[in-house]
């Protein structure tokens, strides 16, 4: 096949069975698929193009432009078959793996892509949360920033702003950002940041009972006239026990349900705290109302982002 | 039709009856080969750690061993026959004396999809992004103003965030603060690292991108007369609003050589916007943009 300089040779996404061999000359490709970070490619002579077009009739990867005169050796279909006949079985089979195994790795890196692009995503939008003090900051910022910290492709960012509005943590309006809560994507950003880094769960993660209990206390915070949002509230305990025994089942609170959350700084006993005491015996709990609704919102998410992301 | 060598003698494969238990395959014994199973059942069996789990099952038509034969990648599983079996056996030899019999296209297709393979493998494990030093200035320009951060923290997000190596990180690090977009403390052994203007590290990234992209960055481009007129603007009340017109007059009682080629340029470069229908005003961000940037240049470019 004979091209001249600035002539066309296929489209990109034109159906195909066909390998093309560069003999001579010089061929530029485009794509408008970014992923590879390539947007234009030469190929010269002995490069060989669309292999998956011939192998599986793949639609063409890219759009094909003589950059100067040039010669290309096409491959059909009924080539291969031929040359496929004339050999052992095995043949065949090693080129169905090979092209299984390129889309095995071609499907990873996506997927990796995705997921890779997580922790500078949450990091760019949290600081700028932080700096700006608002729950707000504009796509084109976040895109600009991301490209330039992780080289994140526009694709991957847009589907992670998809998933996190999904999740209700982000709503994007007229290109601006939306966080649900100030803290929010930080909390979420520091617990992925803990678990990749030291290799456990986050402090940040909690069990269902302690989940549970923390639900229940924000449910008697909201009906009670307690200062909130923003400041310390507090529930006393004859509350809170009524209301776990509601909604958790029967459930009876003791000290020592209580006592990995006050160990961990989120719930406050009004008195001095002992595993072994009776728990009628703390007047009231109070804790800081809008870093108890982030936890409980964060252990929402968190394992539900695992699953969209993979 | 382009063809390999078809007068090179065939290594025929070897075709091989066994029984139950018997072993095809053993990581230990490091021979190379692909197995096709013909007939029966085989089971591949991970045996690290001294337990034996099975992996999967092999049916008529399956076949293992092609990455670890044509790459040279390990193949750690042990095969073994789950049923009385046939099994074919491409050993290296076998396997090059049929590849050179086919055409150079198809051997070119399997190295080609070999490679695209491995290269996807590999992007799996290289940094984020090619220019680190513009990552590392992206990351610290979102660090907190003027507040200590431990470099082995910095070292640790930053590269599990781009997985970019830690030596690369380092140098990085020197090269920031040899501009003095960074400060770097040491306090007994613990180095810590500030970012007292993260402004400068935006402007960096801005300068970083744009070089990479056009060779150029806008700010360093400006010609004496723009550098005039940035400053005259500099100076001019942001409150002003005036028809373009007006603007190109007022400007010209203070920079002679200026014209409408120049007033629109100002426009391109974001000096003044259009804030009303026709009406401009100085857009003093984008003043502050290129007179920092002016002033940072020799930072900017590591002349320093």
């Amino acid at each position: 096949m004979i091209v001249t300089a600035g002539e066309y040779v296929c489209l990109e996404s034109d159906k195909a069975n066909t390998l093309f061999i560069v003999k001579s000359g010089m061929i530029v490709a485009e794509t408008q698929d970014q992923s590879s970070g390539e947007r234009y490619i030469n190929f010269g002579p002995g490069s060989i193009i669309d292999e998956l077009s011939l192998l599986e009739g793949a639609p063409r990867q890219y759009t094909l432009r003589a950059a100067e005169a040039s010669e290309l050796i096409v491959i059909s279909k009924e080539t291969l078959n031929d040359t496929l006949e004339q050999k052992p079985s095995w043949i065949t089979s090693i080129l169905q793996f090979l092209s299984k195994r390129f889309h095995i790795a071609e499907e990873n890196k996506r997927k990796n892509g995705l997921i890779q692009s997580l922790p500078p995503f949450l990091y760019i939008i949290s600081s700028n949360l932080k700096k700006s003090n608002t729950n707000k900051l504009e796509v084109k910022a976040l895109l600009k920033e991301l490209q330039a910290l992780a080289g994140t492709s526009v694709e991957n960012a847009t589907k992670l702003l998809e998933i996190l509005q999904e999740l209700g943590i982000l709503k994007v309006q007229d290109n601006v950002i939306n966080a649900s809560s100030l803290q929010i994507v930080t909390i979420l950003y520091e617990t992925i940041k803990y678990r990749a880094l030291n290799k456990k769960v986050s402090p940040n993660i909690l069990s269902m009972t302690d989940q549970m209990i923390l639900s229940t206390f924000l449910k008697v915070a909201r009906e009670s006239s307690s200062p909130r949002p923003g400041g310390i509230c507090t529930v006393t305990t004859k509350q809170l026990c009524d209301e776990a025994k509601k909604s958790m089942h029967g459930f009876t609170l003791t000290t020592r349900t209580m006592s990995s959350l006050i160990e961990r700084k989120l719930l406050f006993p009004s008195a001095t705290y002992d595993i072994h005491m009776p728990i009628e015996e703390i007047q009231f709990f109070y804790a800081d109302f809008d870093k108890v609704m982030d936890l409980i919102e964060l252990n929402r998410v968190f394992p539900l982002l695992d699953k969209k992301l993979i | 039709m382009v063809t390999g060598d078809s007068r090179q003698q065939i290594i025929p494969p070897t075709r091989i009856h066994v029984k139950a238990g018997f072993v095809v395959y053993s990581p230990e014994t490091g021979e190379r080969s692909i197995i096709i199973l013909d007939e029966g059942e085989l089971t591949a069996i991970d045996t690290t750690g001294g337990d034996r789990k099975v992996v999967f099952k092999m049916h008529p038509g399956d076949l293992v061993g092609v990455a670890s034969l044509l790459e040279r990648e390990p193949f750690h599983l042990t095969i073994e026959a789950s049923k009385d079996s046939v099994v074919t056996l491409i050993n290296e030899d076998c396997m090059e004396s049929e590849l050179k019999t086919l055409p150079v296209w198809l051997l070119a297709v399997i190295r080609t999809l070999s490679r695209k393979t491995r290269k996807l493998k590999a992007s799996l494990y290289a940094p984020a992004t090619s220019n680190s030093l513009m990552s590392l200035a992206a990351y610290c320009g979102n660090l907190p103003e003027y507040t200590d951060v431990l470099m082995d923290d910095v070292i640790r997000e930053f590269g599990w965030l781009t997985k970019v190596k830690e030596k690369d990180i380092q140098e990085d690090i020197k090269a920031l603060a040899r501009r003095r977009f960074i400060e770097l403390k040491k306090e007994g052994a613990k180095v810590s690292l500030m970012v007292p203007n993260p402004f400068l590290l935006e402007l960096f990234v801005d300068y970083q991108r744009s070089i990479e992209q056009t060779g150029s960055w806008e700010p360093f481009k400006l010609s004496i007369m723009q550098k005039k007129l940035l400053v005259t603007l500099s100076t001019t009340n942001n409150d002003m609003e005036m028809d373009g017109p007006s603007w190109l007059s007022f400007l010209a009682e203070r920079v002679k050589e200026i014209n409408v080629t120049d007033w629109i340029r100002i426009q391109k470069m974001g000096w003044c916007t259009e804030t009303t229908p026709g009406m401009f005003r100085v857009n003093s961000d984008k003043i502050n943009y290129y007179l920092t940037a002016l002033r940072f240049e020799t930072n900017i470019r590591g002349v320093l």
